[in-house]
């Protein structure tokens, strides 16, 4: 079977993807509970803000140290994720029959990422940086910034919350729990996807890999 | 049981800060003169004002303000403390109900040991006086102080049916406590009075705003002279986040689990059906 399998996520972005979910599910729970009453008591003592903090410093470093060691990795990553074309706009309005149906008639074949992940990537990259923007001046000039500013920033890191929180149901329910998406939790658990998912899920993506090879 | 109010007299009070002694004494906030570390330092910047600011420790002080008026410097004397308000920011922006009314007075009151030092109170309050504790763990884990209106448990003036700590020294009586109708009485005969001897700019301060305080002012000039926010408001923001954006995330994060869960149903449904073909 091996040799009927791609590699899909090398190594060191399985270990980021991980690590930084990792950090953000802790600062997603840490968070939530200030939202929901009957289990704020569990931020009593402040004990989930340093949890919440120290998240935030792994959320924060370790992006920059992948970066720091393979910046065109990030570049490529980033590129792929803004490019946007016609077969994004077809796979949108397919991707209800596909997802509900299992009927991939009208979907057009996919690159690496395909538009979901697009759309996903977009998400962890805006929300990730306003996330950190107003997380560091609440966290830094508490004292010192002017309480109309601090009130602004929870605001926004509330809505980033809700957007990412919402979006990030979506992804554990793609890589995870849906019908069809055989291969995903594989791929960024192991880094391998069968052949057959491959030329299915990232048609154009499986061309370029196997070009000359089979 | 009616609610309860201060009625503060700015123009019997005599800046003696009676007040501010007695607030210390008897909630038991250590009386010895502030550093950084236990509140904000006393500091000489030329008034007599002290200490510079509200702290964790320091629920009330008075504040002197000089104001030029017709040629005249004149000297004015503000009570900073919690105004007990009826529509309460800190109210609405606390996560977990640490800070709630007090139903059968009106009060303002707090559990500190559910505190979670989230501060967002201290960025709500139209009046900036709730104020964190600097201590714990990397000096983040500090709860939140305010005047309680002596109800602290234990230290409950109110329920033995006496006065708070601050109107029981105040000497020339300029501080006064009862039923917040009457004290809404007592204070308009007083700005009555003032108007009737000339000072046409009186006001009671408190009465309606932000639903009502559970402190009110007799001033003899704007609000805004005794540095006082004219039109206190519950801000945009805090709005904005409660009442728009938390109710919009409570949905948006129902629908997205909602929707996937049928999502799957339907999904899973369709591939059996594929398999069987």
């Amino acid at each position: 079977m091996t040799h009927h399998e791609v590699e899909k996520y090398r190594k060191p972005i399985r270990i980021l993807h991980w690590i930084h979910s990792g950090a953000f599910v802790l600062l997603f729970l840490t968070g939530l509970i200030l939202f929901i009453p009957g289990l704020a008591f569990l931020a009593e003592d402040s004990w989930t803000r340093i949890i919440h903090r120290i998240g935030a410093a792994i959320f924060v470093v370790i992006p920059i140290i992948y970066l720091i060691i393979n910046p065109a990795s990030v570049g490529r990553g980033l590129k792929l994720a803004f490019t946007w074309t016609k077969d994004d706009i077809g796979w949108l309005k397919a991707a209800p029959r596909y997802y509900f149906l299992g009927d991939e008639s009208g979907m057009p074949p996919q690159g690496e990422m395909n538009t979901g992940q697009k759309m996903w990537w977009f998400i962890v990259v805006v929300f990730g940086v306003l996330f950190v923007i107003t997380g560091v001046i609440m966290a830094f000039f508490k004292t010192t910034a002017p309480a109309a500013l601090l009130q602004w920033m929870v605001f926004i890191h509330d809505v980033s919350f809700i957007v990412s929180g919402a979006m990030l149901f979506v992804h554990i329910y793609l890589g995870v729990f849906h019908p069809l998406m055989t291969d995903a939790w594989s791929a960024i658990t192991g880094g391998k996807v069968s052949a057959e998912y491959a030329r299915k899920h990232h048609g154009k993506w499986y061309t370029e890999v196997t070009k000359g090879k089979e | 049981m009616a609610e309860k109010a201060i009625l503060y007299d700015a123009t019997k009070c005599t800046a003696c800060r009676g007040c501010q002694v007695a607030c210390k004494q008897w909630n038991e906030n250590d009386e010895v003169i502030p550093t950084e570390e236990n509140g904000v330092a006393s500091k000489n910047w030329g008034s007599y004002e002290n200490p510079p600011d509200l702290s964790p420790t320091t629920w009330l002080k008075m504040r002197f303000t000089e104001v030029e008026a017709g040629g005249k410097v004149r000297w004015l004397f503000t009570r900073r403390a919690c105004m007990h308000c009826t529509d309460a920011g800190c109210v609405r922006v606390c996560p977990n109900g640490t800070l709630y009314h007090d139903t059968e007075h009106g009060f303002v009151v707090y559990n500190q040991d559910t505190c979670t030092g989230c501060g967002y109170c201290v960025d709500a309050c139209p009046f900036d006086v709730p104020r964190l504790e600097k201590s714990g763990i990397l000096d983040i884990a500090g709860k939140m102080s305010k005047c309680t209106f002596c109800t602290t448990p234990g230290l409950d003036r109110i329920a033995e049916g006496w006065e708070p700590a601050c109107v029981k020294t105040c000497p020339p009586r300029a501080l006064k406590f009862g039923d917040r109708d009457d004290m809404v009485a007592e204070g308009k005969k007083r700005v009555q009075t003032l108007k009737d001897a000339g000072w046409t700019e009186a006001n009671l301060y408190g009465e309606n705003e932000l639903g009502g305080l559970h402190v009110m002012y007799v001033l003899d000039d704007s609000p805004a002279v005794y540095g006082l926010p004219v039109s206190p408001q519950i801000s945009a923001a805090t709005i904005a986040w409660k009442d728009v954006i938390q109710p919009v995330g409570w949905a948006v994060g129902g629908l997205a689990i909602a929707g996937l869960g049928m999502n799957w149903l339907v999904a899973r449904a369709n591939v059996k059906k594929e398999a069987k073909k």
